[in-house]
């Protein structure tokens, strides 16, 4: 199975969403909560999401593919699920 | 527009080029601002959150409230990054050393 | 501080800053009572209601611009998703904001 990684806030629901998309389809995965992290995982964090393009969070890394915001659907297909 | 309409608000050697000021001619919020000799008058509160624009600075013809830095034409009220929305301007006038806002 | 009375002061804030805008509280009340109770306590943390979906760079010029309503800011983008990114604020004819996809600028073509 493709290692997943979700970067969240603790604040934001389509982050509670994602974290429950993989919960539900028995997907194993790690996040880290960005505004609650030390400074230099922010600073990482944040370098990834410019490079991706990205305003917002979630963030989610499955395998190699990024994906940016809440879609179950581009989650379930680069899982192959 | 009546003459009636024209509220001597503060003198006009008082504001400085560059500078801003509050006032409240019969209680409305408003900050005057001299730019290139002209003095300006808009709302003092910010579109935002309401914030006291004089509090803020001056740059230009350019005020950028203190609280979250949005950033107004002070000629024509307009908000830099969405011009649809704007502080109210007032029309005003210097005469013989003293400045006149018109609220109307 | 009360939430709920600080909630309602940004709920009237808002109002007139999304309207002329194009844009209105999704008609998803649940999503709208939980992201401004966030900002209420994001408010409370940092002094400003910052938005609950975006990331704080701890730069001002950057952090500014995800202040809420930051909609003037990423005008193009949620324009063409006809939401904000956390969904608060949806174009005004929008009446079933589930249909409307969370993309990111490079998605839809922004850089
Ligand atoms: S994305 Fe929406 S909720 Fe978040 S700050 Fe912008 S307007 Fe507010
Ligand atoms: S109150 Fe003026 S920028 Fe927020």
């Amino acid at each position: 199975m493709k290692k997943t990684i979700v970067y969240t806030l603790s604040t934001c629901p389509w982050c509670r969403k994602t974290e429950n998309f993989f919960t539900e389809h028995n997907i194993p995965f790690a996040y880290i909560d960005y505004d609650l992290a030390d400074e230099a995982t922010q600073k990482r964090i944040s370098k990834e999401v410019d490079a991706a393009g990205a305003t917002g969070f979630p963030f989610v890394k499955i395998g190699e593919e990024v994906i940016v915001g809440y879609q179950p659907e581009r989650y379930s297909s680069a899982l192959g699920i | 527009m009546s003459a009636m309409n024209w509220i001597y608000v503060m003198d006009d050697a008082a504001l400085l080029e560059g500078h801003m000021t509050p006032i409240y001619p019969l209680g409305v919020n408003i900050v005057l601002a001299r730019v290139g000799g002209v003095v300006y008058a808009v709302s003092g509160k910010c579109v935002h959150m309401a914030c006291p624009l004089f509090t803020g600075k001056l740059n230009g013809y350019t005020i950028t409230c203190p609280c979250h830095d949005w950033r107004f034409d002070v000629r024509t009220g307009k908000f830099l990054d969405a011009p649809e929305l704007s502080l109210a301007v007032y029309p005003t006038k210097s005469e013989a050393g003293r400045v006149f806002v018109n609220l109307n | 501080m009360n939430i709920e009375s600080r909630k309602k002061a940004l709920r009237y804030f808002f109002e007139k800053v999304v309207g002329p805008l194009g844009f209105k509280f999704t008609p998803d009340a649940a999503l709208v009572e939980f992201l401004l109770e966030q900002e209420v306590i994001l408010e409370g943390k940092h002094g400003i209601p910052f938005c609950p979906c975006q990331p704080l760079r701890h730069d001002r010029t950057r952090d500014m611009q995800i202040v809420c309503p930051c909609i003037p800011f990423h005008r193009k983008h949620f324009d063409i998703l006809k939401r904000c990114w956390c969904g608060l604020f949806v174009h005004k004819d929008v009446l079933d904001p589930a249909k409307l996809p969370q993309l990111s600028p490079k998605e839809v073509g922004i850089e």
